[in-house]
């Protein structure tokens, strides 16, 4: 018998803990990382980082007010920029980062945009719920967001009546929260949006519409019975289909892009043996032999977000956030407003010669000008040592691009700092983590 | 004064996939247009996809204004009969495309009723998905009708032109390869790499290295296939030029500057056989009658002047463009005054003069599925008939199966 791809990883025998898979550890959990960081993740071990990750900490008191006032500022004046400079402060962070990459995760999973909700409160809201069950509970988290305002507003729960059901939120509970295409039918659909007729929203909050709700009996996937809501997200949670989802999604975040059959088997069961606690299963998965395997590695392509304040944390940069999130949407991660209620795709889809074009030319702006904000790059990334830097900015201790870089180094005239930086940050791999 | 042929052109395009354009390109035909008279060669057949995201309700767009069933099912959504542009005794198309019924009159409108395919999926992504790969019964969507096309093109002869613009945000399913990296242009602007971007050429040479012998399908080696294309492509449209030269006036609306783009590109001879742009707004669930016009008026509006600005090129012999949606509405209207997501529904094809008309056959209103229209042409044939008859790739191979033409194009 083969060992579980979720075996723990074992740093005894070939491959030692070490730079690269720290870095693989950090670059995974964290929007970005300081080069401080790198070191201390080697010092503590994959055990100690992870539950350390995985545990909420009190708010930065140095960050925490920026975000509040960010926030305040937000609901003053109705501008959602400052909203969304609140949430991506948070991300760059170093106190919770697990916690705002999972929040994100959410937010990408339960797709929904400002473009629709119109209100920064709901949206602000929704975020929250989000973070509130980063590591929570799926099962908890499928029900309370079926009775989230900014949800009910997105996917029109409120044209959900008695002789009228509305489909789009039974369809996208169905279709793209908890089971994908092909794990339920039509009828199941309008089945359920019946069992959500009259859940609606009323002064900011839900509120069921009891004059509105169709008790009479439902068949959802082959059950027959005078289902409400919550019984219908009862019956996706207990298919089969359902950990399937929500292990692809958390393979697809943190490990492999295509992971193997195998591992989203070993994921699902897992994720049913907790009964969709979601905090254990994380911390077997990140200290998994699957998730420092080496088909993981740099498998990943970065995201805007990843790319961009994993950039701006990296070099110490107080960014200028109208340009940065003018940047964001441009290469296609507008927080609060993902393109539709599928989300970002990412991966490939990030890449475009737009995108490419624009991240290069970013690489070139912040290192060499105050565009993005002031950089103050860490004494690490000074250092003579060609492969320690390139350790900290590609998580790599691969001979060959050491070799590779060094020849490339060659070629500039009078490589100084800034043009080092340049160039190891719009080589192709850091693209990738 | 230096210009760049047309050779060059091409040769900087070598190993570029596709290109992505929804901004306004200063006019960079004039220069270009001059080249390529120079170079005398014949000119490349061109397709343009344009896609009407979320479900055109395919019923007010071609208007049955003499079915009784249409009238009864929609009492409140209906466009009525009196305000129909009539094109025969049984339908006509929606008051505000009145640039369409121009086309139509000057024959080079086609208009393909009934497209569809067997157990239409009525989940926008996965209908969608569908409808741009042109795999239906596929689980996992990888690459897209075109994205094969090119592909087999390229690894025929990797020196053609066999590169496309596009005209979304992001590479569009349908243009996706699985084997090269689609380069795509959102905003002419951008497209640029200013003085110290790149830390120097030495960057560039050894990408240009690795770029060369990297045909793997690594995430790595799509990267570095990317980046090489998409430093190409800036360098040849640097050399295009900045001069701004529309000969017809376009609707200032999305899709007017969008098309407005692509026939600034077509007229430069922008190596590109395939250029995709988007229309959004369809998923018309309440309150349809006024965003569906305005979204029709745009869509009518900007092919309008699209037309007539081939015209003015002397290039509309060489330019189809082809509507699709991933279905069409219900025939019955729902509670909130909109129509929800249906199957079959109609399409519309810009062809060289003399090719316009019906096609297909109009689907029936007595035997519906579920209250949904039923498929009387596979949008497979469509596309068989563009591919065969058009771009001169066979359909077969690209389409696993052999579908019938549709008569709107020449055999």
């Amino acid at each position: 018998m083969t060992a579980s791809p979720l075996s723990p990883a074992d740093w005894s025998e070939a491959r030692s803990w070490g730079v690269a898979p720290a870095a693989h550890l950090l670059r995974r959990l964290q929007t970005g990382y300081r080069p401080e960081e790198l070191r201390r993740v080697m010092d503590e071990g994959p055990e100690q980082t992870v539950d350390r990750l995985l545990t909420e900490h009190p708010e930065d008191p140095s960050i925490g007010p920026a975000i509040a006032s960010l926030e305040q500022t937000a609901l003053a004046t109705g501008q959602i920029d400052s909203l969304r400079a609140a949430w991506l402060l948070g991300m760059t962070t170093p106190v919770n980062p697990l916690r705002e990459k999972l929040t994100l995760m959410w937010h990408n999973h339960f797709a929904t945009s400002y473009g629709k909700v119109k209100s920064l409160e709901l949206m602000r809201r929704q975020i929250d719920l989000f973070r509130r069950h980063a590591w929570g509970n799926f099962g908890a988290l499928l029900h309370e967001v079926s009775r989230d305002p900014a949800m009910l507003v997105w996917l029109d729960g409120n044209s959900n009546r008695k002789r009228h059901p509305n489909e789009n939120y039974a369809r996208e509970l169905m279709e793209l929260f908890s089971l994908g295409v092909g794990n339920y039918t039509e009828r199941d659909i309008q089945e359920a949006a019946r069992a959500f007729s009259g859940w609606h929203m009323r002064h900011g909050d839900y509120w069921f519409n009891s004059l509105q709700h169709d008790d009479s009996e439902k068949t959802v996937f082959g059950k027959t019975g005078r289902f409400d809501g919550d019984e219908v997200v009862d019956l996706c949670l207990e298919q089969d289909a359902c950990s399937r989802f929500v292990a692809s999604r958390l393979l697809q975040t943190f490990v492999h892009p295509r992971p193997p059959e195998e591992w989203t088997t070993a994921v699902a069961e897992d994720l049913r043996q907790e009964t969709f606690e979601l905090r254990p299963v994380l911390r077997r998965l990140f200290l998994s032999s699957a998730f420092f395997s080496s088909e993981a590695r740099n498998s990943l392509i970065k995201s805007p977000v990843e790319f961009v304040l994993g950039s701006t944390t990296l070099l110490g940069v107080a960014i200028r956030w109208p340009e940065t999130l003018r940047l964001l949407a441009s290469l296609g991660q507008n927080v609060y407003e993902p393109p539709s209620v599928k989300g970002w795709e990412g991966q490939r889809n990030w890449v475009t010669s737009t995108t490419l074009m624009l991240r290069t030319q970013f690489i070139a702006d912040l290192v060499q000008t105050n565009q993005y904000g002031v950089a103050s790059p860490s004494k690490l990334l000074e250092s003579a040592d060609l492969s320690g830097v390139l350790a900290i900015i590609l998580g790599s201790d691969s001979p060959q691009l050491l070799a590779s870089v060094r020849e490339q180094m060659s070629g500039l005239a009078k490589p100084d700092q800034k043009q080092r930086l340049t160039l190891l940050m719009q080589l192709p791999e850091y693209h990738l983590y | 004064m230096s210009r760049i042929s047309r050779r060059q052109l091409l040769t900087g395009l070598g190993a570029a996939g596709c290109i992505s354009f929804s901004g306004q390109i200063p006019g960079l035909w004039r220069r270009a247009m001059l080249d390529a008279a120079e170079s005398g060669k014949s000119a490349e057949r061109i397709l343009v996809l344009v896609q009407l995201a979320g479900g055109n309700d395919g019923l007010n767009t071609l208007v049955p204004f003499t079915n009784d069933v249409y009238y009864r099912e929609r009492p409140a959504v209906a466009i009525a009969r009196d305000r129909v542009l009539k094109l025969n005794d049984r339908c006509g198309l929606h008051p505000a495309m009145g640039e369409f019924r121009r086309l139509y009159d000057e024959g080079r409108l086609a208009i393909v009723e009934g497209v569809g395919y067997p157990q239409p999926d009525r989940s926008h992504f996965r209908s969608m998905d569908i409808w741009q790969s042109a795999h239906p019964s596929a689980t996992d969507f990888r690459d897209g009708w075109i994205g094969r096309s090119l592909d087999r093109e390229f690894q025929r002869d990797a020196g053609s032109s066999e590169s496309l613009a596009l005209g979304t945000d992001r590479t569009p399913l349908s243009l996706l390869s699985q084997t090269r990296a689609v380069p795509a242009i959102e905003d002419f602007q951008q497209y640029r790499i200013t003085g110290a971007a790149l830390a120097s050429g030495s960057t560039r040479r050894p990408l240009e290295k690795l770029a060369a012998e990297s045909s793997g399908t690594s995430e790595l080696d799509f990267i570095r296939r990317g980046l090489i294309g998409a430093l190409e492509t800036a360098d040849r449209l640097g050399q295009l030029g900045d001069r701004n030269s529309s000969l017809e006036a376009f609707p200032a609306t999305g899709m007017g500057r969008k098309l407005q783009t692509v026939a600034g590109l077509i007229a430069a001879d922008f190596p590109a056989r395939v250029y995709f742009v988007s229309l959004d707004g369809f998923d018309t669930h309440a309150q349809q009658l006024a965003g569906h016009q305005a979204l029709l008026a745009e869509l009518s509006d900007a092919v309008g002047a699209f037309a007539k600005e081939l015209d003015a090129h002397r290039r509309s012999d060489q330019v189809v463009l082809l509507t699709f949606s991933e279905f069409g509405r219900r025939v019955a209207e729902n509670g909130s005054l909109g129509t929800d997501h249906g199957a079959a529904s109609v399409l519309f094809a810009l062809t060289p003069p003399g090719h316009g008309g019906f096609h297909g056959t109009p689907p029936s209103f007595d035997k519906l599925d579920d209250g949904d229209l039923i498929h009387t042409v596979d949008f497979r044939s469509v596309y068989a008939t563009v591919l065969d008859r058009w771009l001169g790739i066979p359909s077969r191979e690209i389409l696993a199966g052999e579908f019938a033409p549709v008569p709107f194009l020449p055999g």
